[in-house]
C-alpha cells in the first residue's frame, strides 16, 4: 500500500462528497476502518441524523450492490436468512410422482427400494429450493455487497444472536446444505436507535460510531450539498435557527433531514429572509409533536433574532 | 508500543469503560495501521474500536486526553564545570538533576514511585499525598536543606546560578512526578469515584441518603431498575415464537385432497403483566418517599404495563404525571399534591378499591411500598382482603426493618396476612432483589 490512512480518509471523505454526503472525520474514519479491518460498524444516533444514508452513499462510492434488512419485532431466521420454498418442494413432488413410479418400477421389497431412491441426491433440498432472504444474499454476493442492517434494536434479542455468527464469521451455516462461507465480505452497517440495549456480545463485534446532530458548519455544508439552490445568508440563518432550537428542552429534536425539508419548504415559498412569520407558519416540517411546537413558538422571536444577527455578524466578516 | 496500547486500555477500564481482550486486539491492529504519529488520528480511530455507547465515548474522550498528554519539554541542563560552588552540593538527586538525563531521571521516580506503594492509590484526593512521599524517597528534603544552605551563605542579594538551576530543576521535577502520580492514578485507582460511591450508596440505608445525592442516586436506581427490565423482558418473548399447529393445517388443507400445502402455526398469546404500584409518602415515611418515588419513576419508564399511586390519606394515580414530566419535577408534584400528611392506610385502599378495582385482574400484580403506620386509624382489612383475592399476588415492601413492625402504630400483622409475601425493603441493594422476584413471578 502506497497510500497513507490519512490520504484514503480524505479520499472517502470528498468520494462521499460527491454523492451528497458530507461526513466528518469521524466518519470517514470508521468507513475506513470497517474496509480495513472487515469488521460491522454499528451506527448509533438520534433518528434523521444520516444513519441509513450513510450505508446508502458506502454502497454508491464502494460500488457495492445495496442489500437492506429492515428489522422489526418478531423478525426471524426464515425473514432474514433462508427459508425453504415449501410450496415448490410440494407441488414438485407431487408432479414427480409419477417418474418415482418409473425409477422405483421392478425394484422388489422396501429395501431395493430404498436403494434406488438413496442413489439421488437430496433433490428437494437444494439450491434450486433455496429462497435466500438479505443475509445469505449479501453473503453470495460474488462482487462483495453493502448489507444494511436497519433499526437492529428493534429486532428480538433471539435475533441478535443469529447475526454473531454471520457478523464475526460472515458464515451461515443451513443444516441441509452445510456451512455457506461469504466469497467476498460484504461491508456491513447495522443502524440502531437505541429503543433497546443492544447486547454486549453484538457490540464486541462491531466497531462503533455515534453519529450526533452535526456542528453548524458541517450542517451548513450538508444543506448546501443537499439544497444547492439556497443562497448564503438564508442557508446560515436556517442553521443557526436550528442549533438554537436543538438547546431547548423538546420531545423530538430536529435533526439533519428536518433541516434538509424546511430548508426546501422555505425554497419552495419563495422567502428570501427567515422572519419570525415564516418561522411560525413553517415549524411543522421541523417539529413533529404538538407540544414541542407549542414550547418553540413562544421562544421564536428570541431564535430568529439571534438566527439573523449571527449571521450578519458573519457576512461583515 | 504495545504496552502504551494496553496500559491506555487499563486506564480505560478504570474510568469505567468496559474493554473486552478482543477489542484490545482489534486496537492493536488498527493503529499498526493508522501509527501514532497523528494523535488526533489515533483518537478518533480508537474512539470508533473501544468504547462502545455515547457515555462511554465521553469517558474515552477525557480518558485519551488525560493518558496522552503533552510531554513536558526537555530542558537544556546547563554546563555544571562552569559553575563555581558546585562542591558545596552533595546529595545524590542534586547530581541527578545537574546531570539531566532524562532517562535516569524517569527511572528514579518509578523506583521511588514503587516504593511509596503507588499501586495502593485509590482515589481522586490521594494525588497530592503520592506525589509528596514519591518527592520524598528521592531526597527532595535534603536537597531543599542544602538549597537553604546555599541562600544562607550567599552574600549579596541575588541567588547564584547554581541556586537558580536547582531551583528550576526542582519545580521541574515535582511537575513531573506529579504528572507520572495521575498517569498512575489513571492506571490504579478508582477514576470516577463511582465504584466507591456506588458500593456504598447501594448499602446505606435510604433514608439516610442526603438529598444533595439525589441524582447519583437516580442514575444508579435507573441502572438498576434497566436491568432488571432487560433481563426480565426476554423471559416474555421466549411465548411469542409460532409453532406448527397440526389440526388448524390438517382442517384447512382438507380442500387439497390432505396435501399440507398451506400452513398454520399458533401463536401463544402474549401475557401482559400489569403491575399496580401504590406508594406512601406521608409524613412517617418523609425520608424515604423520594427514592421511593425515584424507584417508581424508573420502573414507569422501563415497565410499560405499570399503574403509579401516591398516597398519605387520600390516593391519587400519578402514572401520566411520572411519563409526561422529568424526574425532580415528577417528584415535586407528587409530594406537594399528595405528600406530607397523616397516613390513612383506610382510605387510601378504600379510594384504590373505589378507583381501579375493576382493572385488577388474574394478571395483575399489586405492590405496596409503605411502612403500615396507620396513626390507629381504621384499617379496612377487608379491602386488603378484596384487591387480594382478585389479584394474581400483593406485594408489601416496608422500607423500616423488620423489628420495628408492629411496634407503636405499625400494623403491618394485620395486612401482611392479606400479602403473598412481605419484604423489607431499606436500602437500594435490598430494593433490587425484592423487585427481581417481583418481576420474574410477575411478568
Amino acid at each position: 500500500m502506497t497510500d497513507g490512512p490519512k490520504k484514503i480518509i480524505d479520499d472517502i471523505s470528498n468520494g462521499f462528497a460527491e454523492h451528497g454526503y458530507i461526513c466528518s472525520e469521524q466518519i470517514a474514519t470508521a468507513v475506513y476502518l470497517a474496509s480495513q479491518l472487515e469488521k460491522p460498524i454499528l451506527i448509533e444516533g438520534p433518528p434523521g441524523v444520516g444513519k441509513t444514508e450513510l450505508a446508502n452513499t458506502a454502497a454508491l462510492y464502494f460500488q457495492k450492490e445495496m442489500i437492506r434488512l429492515q428489522c422489526y419485532e418478531g423478525l426471524d431466521e426464515s425473514k432474514a436468512l433462508y427459508e425453504w420454498r415449501y410450496g415448490k418442494q410440494l407441488l414438485y413432488t407431487q408432479i414427480l410422482k409419477e417418474q418415482m413410479q418409473e425409477v422405483l418400477e421392478g425394484a422388489k421389497g422396501l429395501k431395493e427400494s430404498l436403494d434406488r431412491l438413496m442413489k439421488f441426491e437430496d433433490i428437494f433440498f437444494s439450491e434450486d429450493f433455496l429462497e435466500t432472504r438479505p443475509l445469505l444474499e449479501a453473503l453470495t454476493s460474488k462482487t462483495g455487497a453493502v448489507l444494511l442492517i436497519d433499526e437492529v434494536d428493534k429486532s428480538d434479542e433471539e435475533f441478535e444472536a443469529l447475526l454473531l455468527e454471520i457478523l464475526s464469521e460472515f458464515q451461515i451455516s443451513i443444516p441441509e446444505l452445510g456451512v455457506r462461507k461469504a466469497e467476498v465480505k460484504p461491508l456491513v452497517m447495522l443502524t440502531s436507535n437505541n429503543s433497546r440495549e443492544i447486547g454486549d456480545a453484538l457490540k464486541r463485534r462491531c466497531l462503533h460510531l455515534y453519529i450526533p446532530f452535526p456542528e453548524a458548519k458541517l450542517e451548513r455544508q450538508i444543506i448546501q450539498a443537499r439544497v444547492p439552490e439556497i443562497s448564503d445568508a438564508l442557508q446560515i440563518q436556517l442553521v443557526n435557527f436550528v442549533q438554537g432550537i436543538r438547546q431547548l428542552d423538546l420531545k423530538k429534536l430536529p435533526a439533519i433531514s428536518e433541516t434538509i425539508d424546511w430548508a426546501k419548504t422555505v425554497i419552495l415559498l419563495n422567502s428570501e429572509e427567515l422572519d419570525a412569520k415564516l418561522a411560525e407558519d413553517t415549524l411543522n416540517v421541523l417539529l413533529k409533536h404538538q407540544q414541542d411546537i407549542e414550547i418553540v413558538k413562544k421562544e421564536i422571536p428570541s431564535l430568529v433574532s439571534l438566527a439573523t444577527e449571527t449571521s450578519d455578524g458573519k457576512s461583515i466578516n | 508500543m504495545e504496552k502504551v496500547l494496553t496500559d491506555f486500555v487499563k486506564a480505560l477500564r478504570n474510568s469505567n469503560v468496559r474493554v473486552s481482550p478482543a477489542e484490545t486486539i482489534d486496537a492493536v491492529t488498527v493503529v499498526n495501521n493508522v501509527g501514532y504519529e497523528d494523535k488526533e488520528l489515533l483518537k478518533r480511530t480508537l474512539s470508533i474500536v473501544l468504547p462502545k455507547t455515547p457515555d462511554e465515548k465521553k469517558k474515552f474522550e477525557a480518558c485519551f486526553d488525560d493518558f496522552f498528554a503533552d510531554e513536558i519539554k526537555q530542558q537544556i541542563p546547563l554546563d555544571t564545570n562552569q559553575l563555581n560552588d558546585v562542591g558545596d552540593i552533595d546529595s545524590d538527586l542534586a547530581k541527578k538533576l545537574l546531570e539531566g538525563s532524562q532517562g535516569d531521571l524517569m527511572l528514579s521516580i518509578a523506583d521511588a514511585a514503587e516504593a511509596a506503594e503507588i499501586r495502593e492509590i485509590k482515589y481522586f484526593t490521594q494525588r497530592s499525598v503520592f506525589t509528596r512521599r514519591i518527592l520524598e524517597k528521592m531526597g527532595v528534603g535534603k536537597l531543599e536543606d542544602e538549597l537553604m544552605q546555599l541562600g544562607a551563605a550567599r552574600e549579596d542579594e541575588l541567588p547564584s546560578e547554581l541556586e537558580q538551576e536547582l531551583r528550576n530543576q526542582l519545580a521541574n521535577l515535582r511537575e513531573r512526578v506529579s504528572d507520572y502520580v495521575q498517569q498512575q492514578f489513571l492506571l490504579h485507582g478508582d477514576v470516577s469515584g463511582e465504584q466507591l460511591r456506588e458500593q456504598v450508596f447501594k448499602s446505606m440505608n435510604m433514608a439516610q441518603i442526603d438529598r444533595s445525592y439525589l441524582h447519583e442516586v437516580h442514575s444508579l436506581v435507573r441502572k438498576m431498575a434497566k436491568k432488571l427490565a432487560n433481563l426480565h423482558s426476554r423471559r416474555k418473548k421466549n411465548y411469542k415464537k409460532g409453532r406448527l399447529d397440526i389440526r388448524k393445517t390438517i382442517r384447512d388443507n382438507w380442500v387439497n385432497q390432505g396435501i399440507l400445502f398451506n400452513l398454520s402455526w399458533s401463536y401463544k398469546k402474549v401475557d401482559r403483566p400489569k403491575i399496580y404500584v401504590i406508594c406512601d409518602v406521608s409524613g412517617s415515611v418523609g425520608a424515604y418517599a423520594r427514592f421511593m418515588l425515584m424507584f417508581l419513576f424508573s420502573l414507569t419508564e422501563v415497565v410499560s404495563k405499570l399503574r403509579a399511586f401516591v398516597f398519605s390519606s387520600n390516593l391519587g394515580e400519578v402514572t401520566n404525571d411520572f411519563k409526561d414530566s422529568q424526574l425532580d419535577e415528577a417528584i415535586e408534584k407528587a409530594l406537594q399534591k399528595h405528600g406530607g400528611g397523616s397516613t390513612d392506610y383506610g382510605q387510601a385502599l378504600t379510594d384504590f378499591v373505589s378507583l381501579c378495582l375493576d382493572d385488577i385482574d388474574k394478571k395483575t400484580t399489586v405492590v405496596i411500598l409503605g411502612d403500615a403506620r396507620n396513626n390507629f386509624g381504621p384499617e379496612k382489612a377487608n379491602l386488603m382482603k378484596t384487591i387480594n383475592e382478585r389479584a394474581k399476588q400483593v406485594f408489601w415492601l416496608n422500607p423500616e426493618g423488620k423489628y420495628r413492625w408492629d411496634t407503636g402504630d405499625s400494623v403491618m400483622k394485620t395486612y401482611s396476612a392479606y400479602c403473598t409475601k412481605v419484604f423489607p425493603c431499606g436500602n437500594i441493594d435490598q430494593l433490587e432483589r425484592v423487585i427481581s422476584t417481583l418481576l420474574k413471578t410477575a411478568i
